[in-house]
């Protein structure tokens, strides 16, 4: 009797509620919709760390250069347009006119300063709202910002750089509204205000992040009124929440949801090549691995293929070294090493190992940028056991991980780097020169080149991109027959959206731009 | 009973400085630290010592402890280190939702765990005894991410009734009725353990009671046989099912954390997940210390109930 009045109370509610399905509840017209692997952290663009946090701020802070929707190469942004001194040292850029920030502070050369200084001077009265854990990176070869008149701004540099102006593009070289900063102080960051094609309207914690187009925006009429960000972490939900309708475009899928997508018939799915590489780390200290022919055996060891079509799904393209194909400072004639078992235990027995030998893989379980880091170390485990390397593999929590590469202990590791731009200086240089190692810099294999360092140096020192393009293409030949890594592969990124969605790309440096959508009904 | 109340709220400040001590030194114990993962792959040496240095992450751990617990004591729970926003007006903005969850599990396996324990014991190795056995054992060893990925599938992507996640429609909503509908899964994907648990402990009970003396007495009364089972029966059954009631709350409130991140609830579970993966010590500590403090709250209350349910128990 009680029994089934709790399941009648039970059944009732569950089918009351879906007597009128939920699916679709009336979207407002200009409204998009986003699902987000994961909440945003924080929006003031010098403290963002994280892909998600990065992916909505740029809708509402810009930079003074930036990238066209399909490419990585660096155009006018907020800057319409720049001059290098012949010494390298100073950046002059020449600021657009009758633009201004959503609180109407008008953008001007002040603001620009006032934007890279809070973060790099100590002293500075703003300095202390935030922690902007990249200043340095991007910006401590800055000596200062100078104020030339309210529309130029001037960069002074401590040494040159050629790869500057690419710096500028980063998240952290937004220019935000000074008026805003000093009026909300630390939550700033809450309440982040720009000259983006979106304004900020509101946070509810956990649940969503609401941008409504800014109707005067200088580059060209937004076509949707709001974006919503939903921050859903389970594959599953998202998934279920896009195809049911409840959202209207979302990033990440996983490999095994891809083809699942691509045959529904209620959604397009998109991919494409982003600025990132897989690699698996060696480390070139250590014997025998400081040996070239291992690590050339290592290389022909591994099937990139099976790795890219049976555990990525197609969601990655072979790699033959850290440099995107296809970009200006690329080799196009380096091609990804083939998979040649024999090959590889002919370059052991010469190296003096014809039996082999053991060695150990530390493997994040996951981690930004990372893919399926245990799935994919399974199968280069296994080529390598193939050709007679014993393989312990030893799988970490993602912050245990990054601390222990520190250790200098590792023989081979997996790891990947987003670098987000196609310049081969952000990825060759902290990655390869041994100027770079760890725990001083991210050369976490301990590479060390003479040759291959001097030709990133001289690139660094030299502004024409030809010229430049030319030095990275040998020292990028150079580290392909001398390996610092066995190479892997570069991430396609994937996007699914519903059909009311328009005019949406996926872009290579993982931004996510949706001022380009329109919505059809 | 004033000044037995009393003693145990007072009593609540060593239980909460021991979780304080043990969470905050699990964090800061286990490998990789805020700024590490805040750096990730990029960082320089030279960073990661000037962000330590700013975060205070270079002090010895007794002094980083005693310096946070001075602030907490004065009820500031400190700032998230990636959000740099204040910790407890986050974790507050997210009890509710968490407790609105939580409760209503609470409600469902209470009614479902009971009404099934009762209606066992009163027929003994019937086809509902039998089932109800079969379902428990199902529903004890079952992960609950699993069951709500299931419940997922079915209800939200196949039978399109509700929705798969979040606690309102992104849009509209905001009514009794769509919170109803966000709730329902996980709800029933929480309650779903609890109720196998409260089930067989209620038919045990039940048993116990059913075979009593007074019972008999009862019955040769002509009592009508419902009012035997409710009115003699369970009242008396009631204690060590309030017991496990109890218990049941701190599971639920803990077991909000996995279900919470299913469904994309926007709760404490799902921010303790992102201040953990980040190590967010201060975001962590704050989550961990409110859920002690409910879970430590609940437990008195449930001791309360006992002289409420048995007269024969008093609280000097």
């Amino acid at each position: 009797m009680i029994v089934t009045t709790a399941w009648l109370v039970l059944l009732t509610v569950i089918l009351g509620i879906g007597a009128t399905p939920m699916r679709a509840a009336a979207q407002p017209a200009g409204t998009l919709v986003v699902g987000l692997v994961a909440e945003p952290v924080n929006l003031d663009p010098a403290q963002v760390t994280d892909l998600n946090s990065n992916r909505v701020g740029r809708r509402i802070a810009e930079t003074l250069v930036t990238f066209p929707d399909e490419s990585t190469q660096v155009v006018p942004g907020l800057a319409e347009s720049w001059t290098v001194s012949r010494d390298g040292l100073r950046y002059t850029f020449k600021l657009r006119k009758g633009v201004s920030f959503h609180d109407g502070t008008p953008l001007d050369a002040e603001a620009v300063k006032f934007s890279i200084e809070r973060q790099i001077m100590p002293e500075h009265p703003f300095n202390k709202l935030g922690k902007y854990p990249f200043a340095n990176y991007f910006f401590g070869n800055v000596k200062a910002v100078e104020v030339v008149d309210p529309l130029t701004v001037e960069f002074v540099l401590k040494e040159p750089r050629a790869s500057f102006v690419t710096i500028l593009t980063a998240g952290a070289a937004s220019i935000v509204s000074p008026t805003a900063v000093k009026k909300f102080g630390a939550d700033y960051a809450l309440t982040p205000v720009g000259t983006g094609p979106f304004k900020y309207v509101s946070w509810d914690r956990g649940q969503r992040v609401v941008l409504e187009k800014n109707p005067g925006y200088w580059k060209f009429p937004v076509k949707i009124d709001r974006v919503i960000y939903r921050p859903i972490v389970e594959d599953q939900a998202r998934l279920t929440e896009l195809m049911t309708g409840n959202l209207d475009l979302m990033v990440g899928t996983p490999p095994d949801f891809v083809a699942q997508l691509e045959k529904n018939p209620n959604v397009t799915m998109l991919k494409q090549v982003g600025a990132h590489v897989w690699y698996l780390g060696i480390n070139n200290q250590k014997k025998p691995l400081g040996d070239k022919r291992v690590r050339q055996a290592m290389n022909y060891a591994v099937n990139k293929e099976a790795i890219v079509r049976d555990v990525l799904k197609g969601t990655g393209s072979m790699s033959a070294g850290p440099v995107l194909p296809g970009t200006w400072g690329a080799d196009a004639g380096l091609k990804p090493y083939p998979y040649d078992p024999a090959r590889a235990k002919a370059l052991l027995a010469e190296a003096g190992f014809p039996n082999g030998f053991s060695t150990t893989l530390w493997v994040p379980e996951s981690g930004s940028g990372m893919q399926s880091p245990v799935a994919m170390s399974t199968v280069i485990q296994s080529n390598l056991k193939a050709v007679g390397i014993n393989v312990a593999l030893q799988t970490f929590e993602w912050g245990a991980f990054i601390a222990r590469l520190r250790s200098k202990e590792q023989e081979l590791f997996a790891l990947s780097w987003m670098a987000g731009n196609e310049d081969p200086d952000m990825v060759m240089y902290p990655l390869l020169h041994s100027s770079q190692w760890t725990p001083g810099g991210p050369n976490r294999a301990m590479y060390k080149n003479d040759r291959f360092d001097e030709l990133l140096h001289q690139a660094r020192l030299t502004t024409d991109e030809k010229k430049r393009a030319e030095l990275y293409r040998q020292a990028q030949r150079i580290m392909h027959d001398d390996p610092p890594w066995i190479f892997i592969d570069h991430e396609i990124q994937t996007a699914a959206h519903a059909k009311r969605v328009q005019g949406f790309k996926l872009h290579p440096s993982f931004d996510l731009r949706v001022e380009t959508i329109s919505l059809t009904r | 009973m004033k000044r037995y109340v009393a003693r145990r709220l007072l009593l609540l400040v060593p239980v909460l400085a021991g979780v304080s001590v043990i969470v905050f030194m699990v964090l800061h114990l286990s490998p990789g630290d805020p700024v590490e993962i805040m750096l990730g792959t990029q960082a320089t040496e030279e960073d990661r010592t000037r962000l330590r240095a700013d975060l205070g992450l270079d002090q010895p751990l007794h002094v980083q402890y005693v310096r946070w617990l001075g602030h907490v004591v004065r009820g500031d729970l400190g700032r998230s280190l990636f959000m740099r926003r204040p910790v407890l007006g986050e974790v507050l903005g997210r009890l509710q939702a968490t407790l609105i969850l939580t409760g209503t599990a609470l409600l469902l396996s209470t009614t479902l765990g009971i009404a099934l324990g009762v209606a066992s014991a009163t027929r003994p190795n019937s086809l509902l005894d039998r089932v109800s056995a079969m379902a428990s054992l199902f529903g004890a060893s079952m992960p609950s991410f699993w069951l709500g990925i299931v419940l997922m599938v079915v209800f939200a992507l196949w039978l399109g009734w509700l929705p798969a996640s979040g606690m309102y429609a992104p849009y509209g909503g905001g009514d009794l009725r769509d919170l109803l509908a966000h709730l329902a899964l996980p709800a029933v994907t929480l309650a779903a353990a609890s109720v196998t648990i409260i089930a067989r402990l209620t038919r045990a009970t039940m048993l116990e009671t059913l075979g009593q003396d007074y019972i008999r007495t009862a019955r040769a009364k002509g009592v009508v046989e419902r009012r035997v089972v409710l009115r003699h029966g369970l009242k008396n059954a009631m204690i060590p099912i309030i017991t496990v009631i109890g218990v049941q709350a701190g599971y639920l409130l803990g077991g909000a954390v996995l279900t919470e991140t299913v469904f994309a609830w926007p709760g404490v579970g799902t921010l303790m997940v992102q201040g953990i993966l980040a190590r967010d010590f201060p975001l962590v500590q704050g989550c961990v210390l409110v859920v002690a403090l409910s879970f430590v709250l609940v437990n008195l209350a449930v001791d309360l109930l006992y002289a409420w349910v048995d007269p024969r128990i008093r609280y000097e």
